[in-house]
Parts: structure tokens; sequence; C-alpha cells
């Protein structure tokens, strides 16, 4: 369906596309990550030539859009692009928007394009917002619409550049449930994320982006569970991590929790388990260690997770003598801290071979679940 | 947290919304205590509840505690990640959940 050879892209500071060799299969839906400035977008842009390639050839459905003489509005038509800033047209309706290109470019009636404009938005939900302006809408709205703009001109490709990347958490949802059902329609699309639990879930096919060109091409499976390359293999395990220390009974609990909250969501865990983190969290430092210490005490507490990983782990230093949670005699919160966890670790820091780390002198490490 | 109260005759909902922890649970305590001497049933409307410890279990089993003694208690509207700690703590079986 695509085919692109030798494809390079020079700037006057900087060449983002060395040398670039692919072959895109009807019905692939690929997703492409890789570092900033590594030509992601540059990529896509060259595929509808909103950027002209320095070099290099992009052949789709059999026509070169390399080659002058081709009539590029025509194959633009195939190819649908959805944008992170979503690019709608304030000055209309939704249901213009919709509109607009089927009557200018595909010659539909107005009725014609209306009808489709109303299925594809009752579709993705919208069709209560038909006459509302993109300034009325949420930014998940608006991307959705802008995806319903893309394909009421029947593209068979579509190119996304991180369409999520400008929304909230909570929007970023509803944008990814119709990117997916999209995906399960045999349309073929390339989707720019930093977003690696969409790049995982979406795609059957995965281009991670360095050093000028795609670096590893592979199934989600290779890329994110068994790269075979070193910069993939780094780019996967990336860690992120959160820390915070406590040392006082009347901590700001809810404070804490809303900023462990906003950690997972900008990491991408899954609501799921973002909920064990929080339980994991209140079972051991609210329920079990709090009430326990006597006097003055200190916590130190790390959440860490992967950036392709839907994994996270916790880890809780502290003061005082020799004390393991799991030990005591609260019952509810060990079986919520055993079914939140995989893995529940305690090491006294103060025993021999072990290193205490400035007062703390016990650890807690938690698999969250 | 917030809690909405409705009395009907003998029975008294609660309208639980938001967190039901360690900083939260006990005003729900407080209103399981001050409010249901003189009804029969009680409804939890779990609905609007989207997380819940284990010291909101421990408000939950009082209050059946005493509900068993002057009448019954139902949960309705529970959510699937509250009743995932509900299965994890053996209370779903112990709780009459709609």
């Amino acid at each position: 369906m695509i085919t692109i050879r030798h494809l390079k892209k020079e700037y006057p500071s900087s060449t983002p596309l060395v040398d670039v060799n692919v072959e895109i299969k009807k019905g692939d839906v690929i997703s492409i990550i890789g570092p900033s400035g590594t030509g992601k977008s540059t990529l896509i842009r060259c595929i509808n030539m909103l950027e002209t390639p320095t070099a290099g050839e992009v052949i789709v459905d059999g026509r070169n859009l390399t080659d002058g003489s081709c009539d590029i509005n025509k194959v633009r038509q195939k190819m649908g692009m959805v944008f992170q800033s979503f690019n709608l047209f304030n000055h209309m309706t939704v249901i213009e928007n919709l509109m607009a290109a089927p009557v200018d470019l595909m010659g539909k009636t107005k009725q014609e394009a209306f009808d489709r404009g109303m299925e594809l938005l009752k579709a993705i939900g919208l069709a209560d917002k038909m006459l509302s302006y993109p300034d009325e809408l949420s930014g998940g709205q608006k991307q959705r619409a802008a995806i319903a703009r893309t394909l009421a001109m029947d593209p068979e490709i579509i190119l996304f550049d991180e369409p999520t990347s400008a929304l909230d958490p909570a929007m970023k949802g509803e944008v990814e449930s119709v990117i997916k059902g999209l995906a399960q329609k045999g349309l073929t699309m390339l989707i720019v994320t930093h977003d690696m639990r969409l790049a995982r879930e979406v795609a059957n096919r995965v281009f991670y982006m360095d050093q000028g060109g795609i670096y590893e091409d592979g199934t989600p499976q290779q890329i994110f569970e068994h790269p075979e390359r070193e910069l993939t293999r780094r780019f996967v395990s990336r860690n992120f991590a959160f820390e915070v220390e406590i040392q006082s009974r009347d901590f700001d609990f809810l404070g804490l929790v809303t900023e462990l909250e906003r950690f997972g969501q900008s990491h991408y865990l899954s609501r799921r388990t973002l909920n064990h983190l929080q339980s994991a969290f209140e079972e051991m430092c609210m329920q079990s260690l709090i009430p326990h210490f006597e006097g003055d005490f200190k916590m130190k507490i790390t959440v860490s997770c992967l950036a392709a990983k839907d994994q996270v782990n916790m880890e809780i230093k502290y003061t005082g003598g020799r004390f393991d949670p799991m030990n005591s005699d609260d019952i509810l919160a060990l079986k919520i801290l055993e079914s939140v966890t995989e893995k529940i670790e305690y090491t006294d820091l103060t025993a021999e071979g072990k290193s205490a780390d400035g007062p703390f002198t016990n650890l807690i490490h938690m698999k969250i679940r | 947290m917030t809690i909405n109260k409705e009395r009907n005759n003998d029975t008294l909902t609660l309208a639980i919304e938001g967190r039901l922890d360690t900083v939260t649970a006990p005003e729900l305590e407080k209103v399981v205590n001050e409010e249901t001497a003189d009804i029969k049933e009680l409804v939890l409307d779990m609905n609007a509840l989207e997380y819940i410890s284990s010291a909101g279990l421990r408000v939950l089993l009082a209050a059946q505690k005493k509900m068993n003694k002057q009448g019954s208690m139902k949960l309705k509207g529970v959510c699937d990640a509250v009743m995932e700690v509900f299965e994890m703590t053996g209370f779903a079986d112990i709780l009459a959940i709609e």
C-alpha cells in the first residue's frame, strides 16, 4: 500500500530522516515511537507530502508521490490526517466541519455530506454537538470531531500525529477508544505517539525511530518485551520515579493521593494498576506503618514505573527499630496488600551486610499487581 | 467524600460520593452512629463511590453488625474497583450487595 525508498529529509540545521526504507501493507496499524527529534512526525508528513522529501521515493497505491507529475491532491483524498492540535475550522459548526471537504473535493451534495456526517457523529457519540462550534467542545470532543472529519472523506489511510498529546488524561481514553475501533475496521493507520500504552495496544506493528530512520520494526510484543537492538531496549526500559518524604501524622494525605494519581496517569498506568497503587500506599503507610510509629518518624516513599509497561513499584524506607509490617495483626490491611501486590519484601537495613540510608533503618519493597 | 441522606419511613439511604479512606471513613461512621437508631433498613448507594480502603471496610462492617440487630443493610451500585476490594477481603460474602 505504501512503499518508501531511500527517503531523506534534511533541514538547514538537522537531518531527521537519513535513509528510510519500508513497506506498509493494507490494514497495517503502525505505532511510531521514539525519542523527540527522531523524525517521527516528519516521516508521516512526508508520506502525505506536507513536507517535501529531500530525496527518495514515496509510493502510495502505485502512485509515486515524489515524481513531479503526480496529482498529490488526488492521493491525499485517500489519506486523512489527524493532528495533535485538532485543526478544526473554528468558524464552522461541527457538522459543517465534516461536510466541507466531501462537498468541495468529492463533489458530494450537501444532503449526502450531511447524512454521512451525522452517521459518523453518531458513531463517535457527538451527534448532539453537531451545531456546536469547536470552541464549545472539550479537547477530547474536538479530537473525536477531527477524526470524524477525516473519516468523512472515506480515507483508506489515516495518519495520526500525536493524537492524544494535547489532551488531559481523562480525555485521552475517549480518543483512544475511537482509534482502537478504527483499527479493527481494516483501515491502514500510522500513529505517532508518546503514549506507550496506546502504541502497544492498538498496533500490529511498531516502528522505533532513532538515528535517522526506522531503527527497529517489529510487533508490539517484540518491541516492548524483547527488543532486539540496544537503543530500543533503552527507550522502552526508561524508568520514571516519584519521591516524597513524610514526617508528620497530619501530612496532606489527599494531596499525596492526588499526586500519585497524576504521576500514574502521566505515565499511562491503567485504572486498575492505579487503584492497586493507591490501595498499597494507604494500607501500608496509613494503616500499617503510621499507627505503629511512636513519637517522631520519617518515611521516604519512592514510586517508579517503566515507560512502556503498565507496572509500578513502591519502595518505602522508614525510621525506628526493626518492624516488618507484614507481621502485624491488621488482617484486613494485610489481605488488601497481598491482593494488590505481586511481591512484598521487607529488609532490615541495620542487619549485617545491609547499609542504612541516612536515618532510614527499614525498607519495604512492593511490586504492584 | 460527600454523603447525601434520604429518610423514607423506616429506611435510610446514604449516597456516598468520592473516596472512603483513612481520612474520610470517620465521617461515615459518625453518620451511621447518629442517624440509624430508629430505622429498619439501611441502604448504601455506592454509585459515586470510587475507592474504598480497609478503614472504609471497618465502618461498613460495624454498620452491618448494628443493622443485623435492628433490621437489614444493603449496598447498591458498587463499581468494579470497590467490588474488587470486597472480593479480596471476603466482604463480598458478608455484605448484601445488589
